[in-house]
């Protein structure tokens, strides 16, 4: 079987166009999910497929069960208070599935 | 609140240095001895990268290559797989074969 | 100054600092209680020298002369890696193609992360934490540092590279190089155009 970017993700709970919130919550230790995107809304990108999970891999878990890897695009206006570029950037991040609500 | 030193993305910040000023040999080697460790899962990548983010206001005032060998270190340490005295024993060694 | 066959250094970088001690002898120990060799470590440092940094050139230099290819690359820039004999190891490569319409930009803010496999080393400017904070907020401020000014109309999506993907920036192919060999391609793909910072030019 030919490697590929990508593994399945059959119980995925969103889908490519949807609209989701990052949740805006500020736990400690590690996270993948930066502060700038925390609260925001984008839309399904791609879905990237399932990976343990990095904040149990990070202190010698092993990440099972593994969770939802997105891409999510968003708006740069939607994002930054004051940004002085054009309506049309965009920002893309990968975002797990916890992470996110529907928005 | 206690932000990870390494969340900064969209902080205010001055002039980039666009010049890419390359690794030194020892660097190379910390590099591969990072990438060998982690291949070999004797550390995950992820641990290193938290090792690195729990150096707080340290992760600052190091250099890059600074920084991933103190998190190595310390990784190493929790984990058991070196202890304090070994690792000053052998730095001990590793100098004095520096040394004039 | 003993000479270690086992642990060479390049004698002109000066007397080492700290830090270096403490990664030798991290790795003296290291080899010592049997978990990696030197050779191991010898070894990946020269795929990082010689093998990884000759390959993104080559990969888009690829794309741009092979229509299937690059739609496939596109697709899945693992598998079409793979299937064009190119190992990319652990990295889930993403290949994102700039068009008259849309420039990219790549970035990893909470460390380094980047496609080693495929384009070696990241630069130093990379890993620095002014382009980690501002190119996120401010690209084409972050752009011009670089000399690079995109047209009016052209719309700038960053990639921040921040779980278990990794990014290509497939550039456009300049005006004037028809005709042209995958070897002469690829010597105008420079890194910086693959991570977005710089366009190719036909000089």
């Amino acid at each position: 079987m030919t490697p590929s970017a990508y593994t399945p993700a059959p119980g995925r709970r969103f889908g490519v166009g949807d609209r989701v919130r990052v949740k805006a919550a500020h736990p400690p230790g590690h996270r993948r999910t930066p502060a700038y995107i925390r609260g925001k809304v984008g839309a399904i990108e791609r879905v990237c497929g399932m990976f343990p999970n990095p904040e149990e891999l990070a202190y010698g878990f092993d990440g099972e069960p593994k969770h939802v890897l997105y891409r999510v695009r968003f708006s740069q206006t939607e994002v930054w208070a004051q940004y002085e570029g054009k309506a049309d950037d965009c920002i893309e991040l990968e975002v797990y599935e916890h992470w996110l609500e529907p928005a | 609140m206690n932000r990870n030193p390494a969340d900064i993305g969209g902080e205010d910040a001055g002039r980039i240095d666009t010049v890419d000023h390359g690794m030194k040999f020892w660097e190379k080697q910390a590099n591969a001895l990072r990438g060998t460790l982690v291949g070999r899962k004797v550390v995950r990548l992820d641990e290193l990268r938290r090792s690195a983010e729990e150096l707080g206001s340290r992760y600052y005032e190091l250099a890059y290559f600074e920084r991933t060998t103190e998190a190595l270190r310390n990784l190493l340490l929790e984990k058991g797989l070196l202890t304090e005295a070994e690792l000053q024993g052998k730095m001990a060694e590793v100098r004095g074969r520096y040394d004039a | 100054m003993s000479h270690d066959h086992r642990h060479p250094r390049d004698q002109d970088e000066g007397p080492p600092c700290e830090h270096e001690i403490m990664s030798r002898a991290m790795q003296e120990l290291l080899e010592e209680k049997g978990f990696l060799s030197a050779e191991e470590v010898r070894r990946r440092m020269e795929l990082f020298e010689q093998e990884y940094p000759q390959r993104g050139s080559r990969v888009i230099a690829h794309a741009w002369a092979d229509p299937p290819f690059r739609k496939r690359l596109l697709e899945d820039g693992k598998a079409a890696c793979a299937e064009w004999g190119l190992d990319l190891e652990a990295d889930r490569l993403i290949a994102v193609e700039n068009t008259p319409q849309v420039h990219n930009v790549v970035v990893c803010t909470l460390c380094s992360c980047y496609p080693r496999a495929l384009l070696g080393m990241p630069p130093t400017w990379y890993k620095s934490e002014n382009y980690r904070r501002r190119v996120v907020r401010e690209p084409r401020a972050v752009l011009k540092e670089f000399g690079t000014v995109l047209p009016e109309n052209v719309a700038i999506r960053v990639h921040d590279s921040n779980a278990d993907m990794r990014y290509v920036v497939v550039p456009m192919r300049p005006a004037g190089t028809g005709g042209w060999s995958e070897e002469q391609l690829a010597k105008i793909i420079t890194r910086d155009a693959l991570v977005g910072v710089t366009l190719p030019k036909v000089s």
